[in-house]
């Protein structure tokens, strides 16, 4: 199949939380505070705003990067730092995408399905993903490492199909061997390098690269064909 | 004044006018959701379409340009506009629903679009019968719907807190009630979470949505989402009948809805004041919906025996005589002042001192918005009487001294500015409204409550409201009361085909004091009879302190009462 | 052009492009480290010219911006100088704000993220160059979430230019001060329209605003505000250091400049390519290589996805500017162009577009919230095979429903696609619909197929 699941009756995304239940909590208190340097990290988001809510969206960030999702006990800490109604942090992190509100696995394969990536074999990557780490999108793989989700259009366009690490790195030109690559490489340990890509008139005027301090160098490429597409 | 064109008809405006409310104001409906006059208006149930146009102005002539009929060139954007957010400016021609086939066909649409997801189960649902989207859908809507897919489905039955139930399926996104706790309550308690047709309005995680106001949500709900949870599933709106009145609870005046089936009060609701409630009233004052069915003091009673009204009435005026002057009287906060007013000429006719009342401001906390720190409602009506607080210091001793007490609506053991001690071998004459009264009682004549009278209460700020009866009681029929009464009453007089209201199952066998009081008076040879509780206040209006407040006056309303008079304490709010 | 009724001339606007040397993304090697691109390209010039020379006021560089006939690059095309005009009197008591919108999430567009790892520094001297002009002390630049390796690239060049006091207090010496805060967004299309932008920097959900007040009254954090995008404000150097004339003498005279065209789809050199507006679109076919595999090219999404497509026969003649687009019937939007060839399925296409839609719709007007689901169940259906032909017309009738009915434009976007898409390509629908005997059009259809009792194109007689 090509496209998105055949939308049906969709739930509202989990876990659902029961007001007057207590959710369980993930993070133990002791681990619940700011180190000094996240408070006064704090402190300069709060100093770019003119209102303390300024600052929710980067303090949610950086609540995320430190416990890697976003359980509720973080988004009451990240109300309570800036002075800002729970409930609305709470609204502002359901309404984005890339704060996490339930555990992910260490590594988040964000494969973009958008059309130009559909057409290019996007949903092929979807799939061989699935099928390589046994997950369908959106569920994690038994050794809690990867999660496959299916994203919309991540601004790659010429370089698709492509994929995002993590809310982090891009990986362009996806194929099968490269994502083979890619999953060994996470496995491992490995450190994905940031991936700069050819401009197509820099080939012709540069003859390549215009950075000489980009760590990994993607070209543009002619994009595959999608298999399912047709 | 600036003019408006509103489907023909011209209306004049004042600057700053948004069109829905001038239109709502002018009494042309125009169908929508998420528009509430005391809230931020976001504009986006997108039901309140119109077609609006300004007139053309030559650019350089500044000179109208005409047609070729000589008729004022209007300029039409190229879409329809809300007209919640849209402001009225001069010469403006607005084409609503009524007018303009092009309208009617956008707000059908759009109620067709509302109604996808909804899971149209109407005959389950609560706000079936008073629901803007059922009302508004049948009005204004399509003859069907062309969807034939998957609804999404989303939380139901959510426990919002102690007295909402959410049920995110029928919620349109509004954001009405998120609103409400953002700008009205500032509590920030609500909040829409995720995003698109997954949308729906929730708490944070775990937490409880125990706002004081939390109730509020549910009447500005506009579809069955969210629903007070005392009154699920206990009556369909058309079973009941509604009587608007003035709530009991608090110094505040807060005007309210009864909602009756069967003489039993089942709901209360707020109902539209700008000068006292606004929109609004606390869940406390909703949930005393029960003190008006349970618990009720029933029949007379000589001596804990129970006995017939004449024959209590008159012992009543007997023990009255006895005692003379030295009759300790008490009047009541939780009285009217119609039935406060015949107890002081009772007073006045034996020679007894005037009566007092227990003064029960500072008894709780003030929330600076509808709970006041006084709980009883008629403090300031007492006062504008000329009835003084009662000493706590001193009413032991004048209990124990006076040779009869007479209480009318009240319960000083409980108040506790009496001993059961302080009274003994002094005999009571009591009006009370509930079994659980403490203060014992030698003859008990049992009062109607707010909710079965006729009378007036005068709130915190000095304004004069009008009481109406909700429900019957035993002893006068709800045909007597209309007779007696201004006729004012419940709005379809005589109950829906599903209210038995004539039952006497649960009517209570009490009477106003305005009933009994001069029973008593006349027990006494003294006549104080009057045609109605209405004519009993056209006498009190005479005084300053009540200038004005007749109750074809009061109306629905209520009259704010003169402050300038140096005699009438003020109260704060 | 003079004579012609026509702006589908077939005819290039973009004059000599093949000699056109590139100026947002100049061929210079390492241009994003501020000392190449001080030395290499000019850099920061234009604001010395500016801000330390007085080679404009505000004012004076607001009616130039104006003159170089630049038009906003993020999809309305509106103009950039007047916009900056539209900025009310400077209030000593009420801040103003820039917004530099550099949410770029429109599917096709991969144009701003070049500028962000190539060339941040032109963008950041546009910024300083558009708060002089209007005299604003603090500008965000909004970048969404999921570029974080840029946002760290640009968070880099942002570090530099205050080491070099191009940014900050007394900028150059001068009594002009202004921040720039990068703020980084977290996965949400809705915020790269203005007034949710405006939203989610204040930490709310990115809901739109409705219009009036408008940003430059009441913008974010309730003060005054400009929102332009990224590209748009890169732009502004190269117009004060070659001057209004020089800007205004590239492509068409309505819609100037140079411009970065993303191209992506089934072309052989897929990427982000400089050029005039006003190239012809098979100019730029040609550029990118020609369609992949030597297939023949179908359809084209001119400006992202939110722009109606063209089939090859409308896009051929067409050239990218904003009058002639529109001519054409689909608009210039960020000028992300994608190609599909002629193996491409367009139910399916429209499907994901749809999806993407539904996906993204903030969820706060009835018609999008509603509408966006209903158009993506709907075609799901078809592209499964299990539509109906009256199917089609139903779709066209939900396109109604939600066209400029929303406080944005959202809607609009979701529906044009949808709308155009079946208009263009009804054949290709109707084949993969089962027929019905309430065939296309007979129940109050759109008029595009022709309805008299004949057969339709799936065989079947209409009633």
């Amino acid at each position: 199949m090509m496209t998105p699941d055949t939308p049906g009756p969709s739930v509202s995304p989990q876990p659902q939380y029961v007001p007057g239940q207590a959710p369980p909590r993930v993070i133990p208190d002791a681990e619940l505070v700011w180190t000094d340097e996240e408070a006064a990290q704090i402190e300069t988001f709060r100093a770019q705003y003119p209102t303390p809510d300024g600052a929710v969206m980067k303090t949610l960030w950086l609540a995320q990067r430190k416990w890697g999702w976003l359980p509720p006990e973080t988004m009451h800490l990240v109300a309570d730092t800036l002075g800002v109604p729970y409930a609305k942090v709470y609204g502002v992190a359901t309404f984005y995408t890339q704060y996490f509100k339930e555990e992910k696995g260490t590594f988040v394969f964000d494969v973009c399905t958008c059309f130009s990536c559909q057409v290019c074999g996007g949903y092929d990557m979807l799939h061989y993903l699935e099928d390589k780490l046994g997950v369908v999108k959106g569920g994690t793989s038994e050794d809690g490492l990867f999660t496959v989700q299916e994203a919309e259009c991540l601004g790659a366009c010429g370089s698709a199909p492509m994929l995002q690490v993590t809310n982090g790195p891009y990986v362009h030109n996806l194929t099968e061997a490269k994502i083979d690559q890619l999953v060994d490489a996470l496995r491992q340990g490995a450190e994905l390098p940031f991936e700069s890509v050819t401009l197509p008139q820099d080939g012709d005027e540069m003859g390549g690269n215009r950075r000489t301090d980009a760590q990994a160098v993607e070209t543009y490429q002619t994009p595959p064909v999608s298999d399912t597409i047709h | 004044m600036p003019q408006v064109t509103i489907d023909g008809t011209t209306h004049e405006f004042e600057p700053g006018a948004k069109l829905l409310q001038l239109c709502l104001d002018a009494g042309t409906e125009i169908p929508h959701f998420c528009y509430h006059p005391a809230m931020s208006v976001p504009a986006n149930c997108r039901q309140c379409l119109v077609k609006a146009g300004t007139p053309i102005f030559d650019r350089e002539t500044k000179e109208p340009v005409l047609d070729e009929n000589g008729e004022q060139k209007i300029n039409f954007g190229p879409k329809l506009q809300p007209s919640c957010s849209l402001d009225v400016t001069d010469g403006m021609v607005v084409h609503t629903q009524l007018s303009s086939q092009e309208v009617a066909a956008a707000q059908a649409d759009n109620l067709e679009l509302l109604l996808i997801n909804h899971p149209l189960d109407c005959p389950i649902c609560d706000q079936a019968g008073q629901c803007p989207l059922q009302i508004q859908a049948y009005k204004y809507g399509p003859e069907g719907s062309r969807f034939e897919f998957a609804k999404v489905h989303k939380p139901k039955r959510v426990q919002l807190g102690p007295n909402v139930v959410m049920d995110a399926e029928r919620c349109i996104n509004c954001t009405r009630c998120t609103r409400f706790t953002a700008e009205i309550t500032e509590t920030h308690q609500l909040t829409i979470i995720n995003r698109g047709d997954k949308n729906h309005p929730m708490t944070a995680p775990g937490e409880v949505f125990d706002d004081a106001y939390s109730m509020c949500t549910t009447d500005i709900c506009p579809v069955g989402a969210l629903t007070e949870d005392y009154f699920r599933f206990q009556a369909r709106v058309w079973e009941m009948a509604k009587t608007p009145t003035i709530s009991d609870f608090g110094s505040a005046g807060i005007n309210v809805d009864v909602w009756t089936k069967n003489n039993e009060v089942l709901r209360i609701t707020p109902r539209q004041n700008l000068d006292a409630n606004e929109y609004w009233m606390p869940d406390a004052a909703r949930l005393i919906y029960e003190t008006y069915n349970e618990g009720r003091a029933s029949g007379p009673t000589l001596n804990g025996t129970p006995t017939t009204w004449e024959a209590a009435a008159r012992e009543a005026g007997r023990m009255v005589q006895e005692a003379g002057s030295d009759v300790l009287f008490l009047g009541s906060a939780y009285a009217t002042v119609e039935d406060n007013y015949l107890l002081m000429r009772l007073a006045e006719a034996v020679g007894a001192p005037a009566p007092q009342f227990v003064d029960r401001r500072g008894s709780q906390a003030d929330d600076g918005f509808l709970v006041s720190d006084d709980p009883a409602p008629n403090t300031e009506g007492c006062l504008r009487l000329g009835m003084k607080p009662v000493d706590p210091a001193l009413l032991p001793s004048a209990a124990a001294s006076a040779r009869l007490v007479y209480i009318l609506q009240d319960d000083p053991v409980q108040a506790e500015v009496l001993r059961v001690e302080d009274l003994e071998g002094t005999p009571v004459v009591l009006h009370g409204t509930h079994v659980t009264h403490r203060t014992p009682a030698t003859v008990s004549l049992p009062l109607a409550m707010s909710v079965e009278t006729l009378g007036t209460y005068v709130n915190r700020d000095g304004r004069a409201q009008l009481l109406r009866p909700a429900k019957m009681v035993k002893a006068m029929n709800r045909s007597l009361l209309m007779a007696v009464g201004t006729g004012q009453s419940r709005n379809d007089r005589v109950g829906t085909p599903f209210d038995r209201w004539h039952d006497e199952a649960n009517q209570v066998d009490c009477l106003p004091g305005w009933a009994t009081i001069p029973q008593v008076a006349a027990a006494l040879g003294v006549d104080l009879t009057f045609k109605s509780p209405a004519k009993i206040m056209a006498e009190v209006s005479a005084q300053p302190a009540f200038a004005g407040a007749t109750h074809g006056a009061m109306d629905l309303l209520g009259v704010p009462l003169e402050t300038e008079d140096a005699d009438v304490p003020q109260i704060t709010a | 052009m003079a004579d012609a009724d026509t702006l589908l001339t077939g005819q290039s606007k973009a004059g000599d492009w093949r000699s056109f040397e590139r100026v947002i993304l100049p061929p210079v090697r390492d241009l994003h480290k501020i000392d190449v691109y001080e030395a290499e390209a000019d850099g920061y010039k234009a604001l010395k010219d500016v801000v330390r020379d007085g080679k404009f006021d505000p004012k004076g560089l607001t009616d130039e911006v104006k003159a170089s006939g630049l038009r906003g690059r993020g999809g309305a095309g509106f103009s950039t100088g007047l916009k900056w005009s539209f900025m009310p009197p400077v209030d000593p008591d009420k801040p103003r704000y820039l917004c530099c919108n550099g949410d770029e999430s429109e599917p096709g567009t991969f144009k701003d993220r070049q500028i962000f790892e190539y060339n941040p520094h032109l963008m950041i001297e546009g910024i300083m160059l558009a708060g002089y002009a209007m005299t604003i002390k603090t500008c965000y630049l909004y970048i969404r979430g999921e570029y974080d390796d840029y946002i760290q690239h640009v968070q880099r060049a942002v570090n530099e230019a205050y080491d070099r006091g191009y940014i900050g207090k007394n900028i150059l010496g001068t009594d002009f001060s202004m921040d720039l805060v990068v703020h980084a967004g977290a996965g949400a299309y809705i915020c790269g329209e203005e007034t949710s932008l405006m939203n989610s920097l204040e930490g709310r959900r990115a809901y739109p605003r409705i219009k009036p007040p408008f940003p430059a009254q009441v913008g974010v954090f309730g003060m005054p505000t400009t929102i332009n995008n990224v590209e748009t404000l890169a732009d502004v150097p190269l117009v004060v250091n070659r001057g209004a004339d020089w800007f205004a003498g590239i492509g068409p005279e309505k819609h100037p400049g140079p411009v970065l065209y993303g191209i992506s789809g089934h072309v052989n050199r897929p990427g982000v390519y400089e050029y005039p507006t006003g190239m012809l679109i098979s100019d730029l076919l040609e550029v990118a290589g020609g369609a992949r595999g030597g297939k023949r090219i179908k359809a084209v999404v001119p400006g992202g996805s939110s722009t109606p497509p063209l089939t090859w026969a409308m896009a051929e003649p067409t050239t990218m500017d904003a009058e002639t687009l529109r001519e054409a019937g689909s608009s210039m939007g960020t000028g992300g162009l994608c190609f599909l060839d002629e193996d491409t399925d367009m139910v399916s296409f429209t499907r994901r577009i749809a999806h993407f839609y539904h996906h993204e719709s903030c969820g706060q007007c009835t018609p999008c919230r509603e509408g966006t689901g209903w158009l993506e169940k709907c075609l799901a259906r078809i592209d499964e095979g299990n539509g109906h032909t009256r199917d089609l017309d139903l779709l066209l009738e939900v396109c109604d429903q939600m066209e400029g009915r929303t406080v944005c434009a959202l809607a609009d976007a979701a529906a044009w696609p949808v709308r155009w898409g079946i208009k263009r390509f009804r054949d290709e629908f109707e084949a993969k619909c089962r027929p019905t005997a309430f065939a296309s059009g007979a129940l109050g259809g759109d008029g595009a197929t022709e309805q008299t009792g004949e057969l339709t194109p799936t065989g079947v007689p209409t009633t």
